[in-house]
């Protein structure tokens, strides 16, 4: 995969000590509650809902425009519960989708504009369509590919999947410069 | 021209945009990043609404629209957007829920206890029956309306004061 050069004003993003770059305009609710892990990329109009429950995203993610990112909340006979979300390392995430799982593995692709159910669980190296809809509690076994309003297993991914992923999020990383 | 918003319903500050003749009701609760617009009349939303974040509710004329005649929006009680709806129905029921990103024209009519699933588009002239539930390209009729939102709406209320900011209310 070849990754264009992506320009950004050096005002309008935050570099952490970790290598994080945070669009400014983006919405982060709760930081005290949000870990990003390192070299991960966030971009404009992102929302992040750490106020609701933790957020934990791992190293050299990148976070497309538009998406938010919410922790799923359960409905028990006792109350209401809002569940931590843990994303794992090298996982992009492109424009608009809405996030509500509680847990996203590492190497997962999720396509532009689609959005992933509550409490659904996508396991390492595994990929979305775009615009799909991830029906609530799905779990995405590892090396699938689901496409599909719902979405439902196509086919396997070869198995160089997670150098792929690897390969296109640090050459994201390299290519996201400052002007 | 004013935004009423009653005593007990929370607004959040960050980037909500509240434009015309807007009125709140009482324990509503408006996420982050929310824009209702009232163009073409006034928008009145019901009590314990829940609307979450990116949801646009805009009352606006269509092309070929008298633009003289005013209409009033109303969107009932007990209502849930998701994130990214659209809204552009003229009259909500109570105890809806839109899902995710769902699309809703202008001339549509949602009654009580619907469900419009996640990304489902409907730009049609027609009133919903009580309790439909519209999933991709499929509709049937539930035997009761979903369950209340209300615990959820309890649960927020209280976890976001301690996070956001809201905007002041204005009327008793």
């Amino acid at each position: 995969m070849d990754v264009p050069e992506l320009l950004y004003k050096k005002a309008e993003f935050i570099e952490t000590a970790s290598g994080n770059k945070v669009s400014k305009n983006s919405v982060m609710c709760g930081s005290q509650n949000i870990i990003l892990q390192g070299r991960t990329v966030v971009l404009q109009d992102c929302i992040v809902r750490g106020d609701l429950a933790g957020v934990k995203i791992g190293r050299h993610c990148v976070i497309g425009e538009r998406v938010v990112i919410r922790p799923p909340f359960k409905r028990f006979q006792t109350g209401v519960a809002f569940f931590p979300i843990h994303i794992g390392d090298y996982v992009v995430i492109e424009d608009d989708c809405v996030i509500n799982a509680s847990m996203i593995g590492s190497f997962v692709h999720i396509g532009k504009g689609s959005v992933i159910g509550r409490r659904s669980t996508l396991k390492d190296c595994c990929a979305i369509a775009p615009n799909s809809v991830v029906p609530a509690e799905t779990v995405v076994p590892p090396y699938a590919y689901y496409s599909g309003q719902p979405a439902l297993y196509v086919n396997d991914l070869p198995e160089c999947t997670r150098e792929l992923m690897m390969d296109y999020t640090e050459a994201f990383y390299q290519n996201f410069k400052a002007v | 021209m004013s935004v009423q918003i009653t005593n007990g319903a929370l607004v959040c500050e960050e980037k909500v945009e509240l434009i015309g003749d807007i009125t709140i009701g009482a324990r509503t609760l408006i996420h982050p990043s929310v824009k209702i617009i009232a163009e073409a009349g006034p928008i009145i939303i019901g009590e314990n609404n829940l609307i979450e974040e990116q949801t646009i509710i805009i009352n606006r004329f269509k092309e070929g629209d008298d633009e003289s005649k005013m209409k009033v929006m109303i969107i009932g009680d007990n209502n849930v957007f998701e994130v990214g709806t659209y809204s552009e129905a003229l009259k909500v029921g109570d105890n809806n829920i839109f899902e995710c990103k769902s699309k809703i024209g202008r001339e549509v009519t949602i009654s009580n206890g619907c469900i419009i699933g996640a990304m489902c588009s409907l730009d049609t002239n027609e009133i919903l029956q009580d309790n439909t539930i519209i999933t991709g390209n499929q509709r049937r009729i539930a035997n009761e309306k979903p369950q209340s939102q209300l615990s959820q709406l309890d649960f927020l209320s209280k976890l976001l004061t301690n996070f956001q900011k809201f905007k002041k209310t204005n009327v008793k």
